[in-house]
């Protein structure tokens, strides 16, 4: 079918179903599915804002207004005066970093646009209550944050109408994508100078490498039948508590043996009647308590 | 093996180490743990028989699984994988981030083949938590500059016309811990933000062509369900050309921590970009500039300067066989394996050096090679039992070749932190051992 076939054909299976929505159905769409979205509805989650101010709601507050509320809200995060606590975002500071080894990207030294602060304020914090915040709260805090990088003064009202036209110290550190930035050739034969390989780096702790390779074997060790039977399952199937079956039981065993080698490790695994899920230590692996399965099994097998 | 009191004592020791939690604060402590996971998993895994220690079940004995009945079927109604493989996980690296709720988790590349990587397995990043969305509930609201702001649910979704596409997900931080110099000695924790699957969903083109778009639109905003409301801009001309509405992955419903029920994917471009859960896509003039496309996301160079909107995941490979969780075992003939992809098309070739990329040798290209998607290359080498370094190049259909550390350190200096595509070095000891360096 021609691609203007079947579009054609797809109006006209929603004029059949009787999907056209009022208006204009047929121009906007081939399928008419789904509802229009009503002014209301857009409304209830349209939050997003542009640096030219476009999606802020009216309102305005000052850094003085801000204050307790980011004491109480964003500080044990962040830190009172935006320093970042352990490894929370710091969002005041390194002004003049951004050339150093260790630069310091905040929202001062850092973000091109004031609209980008609002945005995500209201978007995503505080952390663990995101979108709790009333508008006047959120120009509250973004005053706030400003006036800690020294952006506003304390009793500056910023507002739904001069919020675009705060200056950010690094409005013109960005420029679009120019990749590829790196023009690399595809030599096959002695591409480096002879001599010239160094290693110029390596993670620090590759010398402790090999002590750790001793307590590897370990590890791994622990399928030993046996042993895992003695700290994990003996508990009950030793003394036959709980009516657990003791391993070379053979008239206890041979019913269960009977179900299957894979079904006695899936009950062994996830627990039957009063035995709990891996005889009750979570902290065995799966490999672990097969081979304690395995263990009981060879006692209690007629031979 | 003695079946005496050592053995239970080491065995208690294992357990308990097993147990523990690694410490969050610790870096140090947990590169050693890191180095502990990947030699765990080569001792077990890569040695067979050797996990029923004592138990002799190779010929001419006869295992009892040989002698037994095994579960039946349902046992396990969706499946999981065997309880052997139980060190291939998805593992993060603690001292990264503040939490686990804004964090990263890294796919175990060293661990899989092919190149599909199982949903179980696939990195994960967020940044407000993996929401618990109910699906009935959910709706993708379409609106800003088009002649029809639509509401759709997902059902509504799946009535359009679906296709599917096999493409790889990058994060742009893959590999950032390395800008400055070599830290991370694992292929999980140096290349694992990346991750490929089948895809299947409607294309964002159907979706704009249904509501209209307006003369002056330019670009379209994305934006998630959950509480971090991860919003993106993107461009007319992407959203126009690949762009996909994903509700579908490697055939299953996309999983939680992939943005399920519904979530954008931007093949070729940094995994950011893909929203998840998502929930709104907006039509507008202009881009938004929100905190994800300016203090996050744009590369810092040298220079103080930033480059934003650099969306692209630039050609990239790496040997992922051997690495330092699969080193060698003794002298002799191996095939060579790695991964190699680019977000601008297919690759074309890659090279494999042995000798820190003085000289090179083609590999094959292996299985499906594919636009945006892991193509695993191979190419068998003779070890003699001497120290070796490692790399692997890849060149992709546009001609661009990736680039050494060296490079792509002259034209960014080391700031990025984003789109690290150099080419990796692993130093090969004459032990077998597998370690990562930087080379001049
Ligand atoms: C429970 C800890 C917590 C609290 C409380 C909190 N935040 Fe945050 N904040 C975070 C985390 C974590 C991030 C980074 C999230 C991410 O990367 O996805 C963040 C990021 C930010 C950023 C972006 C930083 C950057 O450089 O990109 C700003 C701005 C911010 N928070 C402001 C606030 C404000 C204002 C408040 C109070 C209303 C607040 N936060 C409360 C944890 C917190
Ligand atoms: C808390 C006591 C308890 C511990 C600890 C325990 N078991 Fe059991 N086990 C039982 C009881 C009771 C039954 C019988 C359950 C039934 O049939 O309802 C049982 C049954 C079994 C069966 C037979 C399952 C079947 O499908 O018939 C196996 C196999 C078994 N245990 C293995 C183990 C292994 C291996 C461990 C240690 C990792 C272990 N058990 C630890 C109490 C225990």
């Amino acid at each position: 079918m021609s691609r203007l076939a079947k579009s054609l054909s797809y109006v006209g299976l929603t004029v059949a179903l009787g999907l056209v929505v009022e208006g204009h159905a047929e121009e906007a769409g081939n399928f008419g599915y789904g509802q229009t979205a009503t002014a209301e509805q857009i409304a209830g989650w349209d939050i997003d804002v542009r640096p030219d101010g476009m999606g802020l709601p009216p309102g305005g507050a000052t850094p003085e207004d801000g204050e307790m509320l980011y004491e109480e809200k964003c500080a044990s995060c962040h830190g009172s005066f935006g320093e970042g606590v352990g490894r929370y975002p710091v969002l005041a500071g390194g002004e003049g970093t951004l050339t150093e080894a260790r630069p310091e990207k905040t929202v001062g030294s850092f973000w091109p646009y004031a609209s980008t602060l609002w945005d995500y304020i209201h978007r995503a914090m505080p952390f663990t209550v995101p979108e709790s915040l009333t508008d006047e709260e959120v120009y509250a805090t973004t005053a706030y944050v400003l006036y800690l990088n020294d952006l506003i003064e304390y009793d500056f009202e910023l507002t739904q109408e001069n919020l675009a036209d705060i200056e950010m110290p690094n409005k013109d550190g960005f420029f679009f994508d120019d990749r590829p930035d790196v023009k690399a050739r595809r030599c096959m034969k002695n591409c480096k100078k002879a001599g010239s390989i160094q290693i110029t780096s390596e993670p620090e702790v590759s010398e402790d490498a090999d002590s750790g390779a001793d307590e590897v074997v370990a590890v791994e060790q622990p399928a030993e039948g046996q042993a895992v039977y003695q700290q994990a399952c003996a508990v009950c199937h030793a003394a036959g508590i709980g009516e657990a079956p003791i391993p070379g039981d053979t008239a206890a065993w041979s019913p269960r043996l009977a179900l299957g080698r894979g079904t006695l490790i899936e009950s062994a695994l996830n627990g039957k009647g009063i035995m709990p899920a891996k005889g009750g230590q979570s902290q065995l692996t799966d490999v672990a308590v097969i081979a304690a399965v395995d263990h009981i099994i060879s006692l209690s097998a007629k031979q | 093996m003695g079946k005496d009191n050592s053995s239970t004592a080491i065995l208690l020791q294992a357990v308990a180490r097993e147990g523990e939690k690694l410490q969050a604060s610790e870096r140090r402590n947990f590169l050693k743990q890191g180095l502990l996971l990947a030699g765990g998993a080569l001792s077990g895994a890569a040695v067979p028989g050797t996990a029923l220690a004592g138990d002799n079940n190779l010929p001419p004995n006869v295992p009892p699984w040989t002698k037994s009945l095994g579960s039946g079927v349902l046992t396990n109604p969706y499946g999981k994988p065997s309880p052997y493989e139980s060190h291939i996980v998805r593992r993060n690296v603690p001292w990264l981030t503040a939490d686990n709720i804004a964090s990263i988790s890294f796919t175990p590349l060293a661990e899989l083949s092919g190149i599909i990587t199982p949903s179980s397995l696939v990195f994960e990043r967020y940044h407000a938590g993996v929401p618990a969305i109910d699906p009935a509930q959910h709706r993708l609201m379409i609106h800003g500059m088009v002649d029809r702001p639509i509401i759709l649910s997902v059902d509504d979704l799946k009535r359009f016309p679906s296709t599917s596409m096999i493409r790889f997900i990058e994060c742009p931080a893959n590999g950032g811990m390395e800008w400055r110099a070599a830290q991370m000695d694992s292929l999980q924790f140096t290349h694992g933000m990346l991750s490929c699957c089948e895809w299947t969903g409607v294309l964002l083109s159907t979706l704009l062509q249904e509501v209209g778009i307006k003369k002056d639109a330019a670009w379209v905003l994305a934006e998630g369900a959950d509480g971090s409301h991860m919003s993106r801009s993107i461009p007319m001309d992407k959203a126009l050309d690949d762009a996909l509405i994903v509700y579908a992955q490697n055939g299953e419903p996309l999983r939680p921590e992939q943005g399920y029920p519904i979530r954008l994917m931007n093949p070729g471009w940094e995994g950011n970009t893909s929203v998840k859960w998502l929930r709104r896509l907006e039509v507008g003039d202009e881009a938004w500039y929100h905190r994800e496309e300016t203090s996050k996301y744009t590369d810092l160079l040298a220079d103080g300067r930033a480059r934003k909107f650099s969306y692209v995941q630039e050609c990239n490979s790496v040997v992922t066989f051997p690495c330092p969780e699969k080193p060698l075992t003794e002298r002799g003939r191996y095939e060579v394996e790695g991964l190699a992809w680019s977000g601008e098309g297919k690759i074309k070739r890659v090279d494999v050096s042995f000798d820190g990329g003085m000289n090179w040798r083609p590999a094959r290209l292996k299985g499906l090679v594919l636009p945006k998607a892991l193509t695993r290359f191979g190419l068998e080498w003779d070890w003699d039992g001497g120290p070796a370094m490692i790399q692997s190049r890849a060149v992709d259909d546009t001609g661009y070749v990736q680039p050494t550390y060296t490079q792509l350190r002259e034209a960014r200096g080391s700031s990025s932190i984003y789109h690290k595509n150099a080419i990796q070095t692993w130093r090969l000891h004459d032990s077998g051992k597998v370690t990562n360096v930087q080379i001049s």
